[in-house]
């Protein structure tokens, strides 16, 4: 329990910067942005209020995860801290899974909290609102981005450095958003899935169709299939 | 029951690409006694320290801790309950406080001793509620020694430990390592600081170039190691010297210096046979024998 505890402290600034951060942007979006919709622009206030909101959540979700989940021993080693690590009579698996639990309870807190916020904030002040698009928006961020946490994680056991990993593991993600951004591509982008752009109603922005479930049966494999090898990873190295 | 070394190498190696930092270490360290571990900056003392804290794997050849395989990485994880580290950097969690770091580490160690860990607390002068990133380079290498402390491990392994610390805290550190010995535990660390460990250790092994060179008691020193110079009415460069007990040979014109591990005797007999002028015999301490066999083995 203490190697939670540990993985607590070292994230907890990052976490709750990103989640207060998250939290004012997403607000805002709800709150101001619905103003500028007019009758003939096609997308109603469920663009406004659920989608485009959504859409900022993902976007400043996918860097906070890629964020939170640098540190572990590697960044350690950087700044001389890890020796202090293996030291201890734990196996090198059983740290990275204390990284890796701490790490997915704070990308699924900072996905159901705003999410939360969103929907209630929406109810609050009168704005047009669907729980089950924001059910389905939730859905899609906690299973489909579970492959950005897993891929911070891989990252962050394969580069050293404190500032390098985060730079490629931000890097690749851009990469992939401009390589896999337009069709056919899009319809595998793991950026477009937590969008869920192709599940909804173009004019509408409401969800039309059945749950994904398979891709997100796939996104999950993949992403336990990315943690398996960072711990492998871990347990290879030398320090 | 025989009363096996708390740490043994065999033939242990360990290469970094082409370089070789460990190079077939036969080492044995006996338990209930402060061995120091010698060698130059780069000779592969931290190579063998991180081998055998199942940090690096070796290349080649075996090792045990307590018993205990060090590249079987579950037998490491066992070890690493005995043994307590203390690295040369002595680096900790930046994030925590002396407090939750101390509460920290104790979770790990069933053994832990609140009592040592309270009392070193105030002797170090410790704030508990501050972080760790405000702690001074003194006070980070004291929080390091008092965590290893309180889990009275079967063994402590230190690297470079006085590192850091100012003659306060140095006395404290060295007055530790010996109260801990004597309450059984197994004291192995590594030091540039020969005086230390002529000070505290039993037994010291030497390294060079990955290599063991000597690995001899402190007594043995004091009682056996002495320096003969000999200054020989000729010039002895061509003199074969092939006594028992001459460890190495150094010659200046008609000047030749002697060290030897025994037998002193024959060897001041030996250079009276050669009508010696004059013959000087002399203690070596633990600085001479480093340096004349780090520069032997050069």
């Amino acid at each position: 329990m203490m190697l939670w505890y540990k993985a607590w402290l070292e994230t907890r600034s990052r976490f709750l910067i990103s989640l207060f951060g998250i939290l004012i942007i997403c607000s805002g979006w709800v709150l101001h942005e619905d103003a500028i919709a007019s009758p003939s622009q096609p997308a109603n206030w469920y663009y406004f209020v659920l989608h485009k909101s959504h859409d900022t959540l993902v976007m400043l979700w996918v860097l906070a995860v890629s964020l939170l989940m640098m540190g572990g021993l590697l960044r350690e080693g950087a700044v001389g801290a890890s020796d202090f690590t293996l030291a201890l009579p734990v196996s090198r698996a059983r740290l990275t899974r204390a990284r890796i639990g701490v790490g997915f309870l704070q990308a699924m807190t900072l996905a159901v909290i705003p999410s939360v916020v969103i929907f209630l904030l929406a109810c609050a002040t009168g704005k047009a609102n669907s729980v089950e698009n924001a059910a389905f928006h939730l859905l899609l961020l906690a299973v489909g981005g579970s492959v950005f946490v897993a891929w911070a994680l891989l990252v962050s056991t394969l580069i050293s450095g404190e500032y390098t990993a985060p730079a490629v593991c931000l890097g690749t993600v851009l990469v992939v958003a401009i390589a896999m951004g337009d069709k056919p591509l899009s319809a595998w982008s793991p950026l477009s899935l937590l969008g869920g752009e192709q599940y909804l109603n173009p004019n509408t922005m409401m969800l039309s169709g059945p749950v994904p479930w398979l891709r997100l049966a796939v996104t999950i494999m993949v992403a336990a299939a990315l943690a398996w090898a960072a711990v492998k990873a871990v347990q290879m190295k030398e320090f | 029951m025989i009363d096996l070394p708390a740490i043994r190498t065999h033939r242990l190696s360990k290469w970094y690409g082409r370089t070789e930092a460990v190079r077939e270490l036969n080492l044995s360290v006996a338990r209930n006694r402060i061995t120091g571990f010698l060698g130059r900056n780069g000779a592969g003392k931290s190579s063998t320290i991180k081998m055998l804290l199942g940090m690096m794997r070796p290349t080649s050849g075996e090792g045990s801790v307590l018993g205990k395989k060090i590249d079987d990485p579950a037998q490491s994880v066992e070890v690493r309950k005995d043994v307590a580290y203390v690295s040369e950097d002595k680096r900790l969690y930046s994030y925590m406080t002396v407090e939750q770091l101390i509460r920290f580490t104790a979770s790990f160690y069933p053994d832990w001793q609140s009592d040592v860990a309270t009392s070193l607390l105030r002797k170090y002068e410790l704030p508990p509620d501050r972080r760790v990133k405000a702690l001074s380079k003194g006070m980070h290498a004291k929080l390091a020694l008092l965590l290893a402390f309180a889990r009275r491990p079967k063994l402590l392994i230190l690297d470079e430990p006085s590192a850091g610390l100012d003659p306060v805290g140095v006395e404290q550190l060295l007055e530790g390592l010996v109260s801990l010995c004597g309450q059984g535990t197994t004291v192995f660390f590594s030091s540039h600081q020969i005086p230390e460990v002529e000070r505290i250790a039993d037994q010291v092994c030497m390294i060079e170039h990955g290599h063991l060179v000597a690995d001899v008691s402190l007594d043995e020193i004091r009682q056996s190691w002495r320096q003969v110079d000999v200054v020989f009415p000729f010039e002895p460069a061509n003199l074969q010297v092939t006594l028992d007990g001459v460890e190495s040979v150094q010659t200046r014109g008609r000047q030749m210096s002697l060290c030897a591990s025994g037998h002193t005797d024959e060897i001041v007999a030996w250079a009276r046979g050669f009508e010696a002028s004059a013959i000087d015999v002399a203690p070596l301490g633990l600085r001479e024998v480093f340096l004349k066999k780090i520069g032997a083995e050069r």
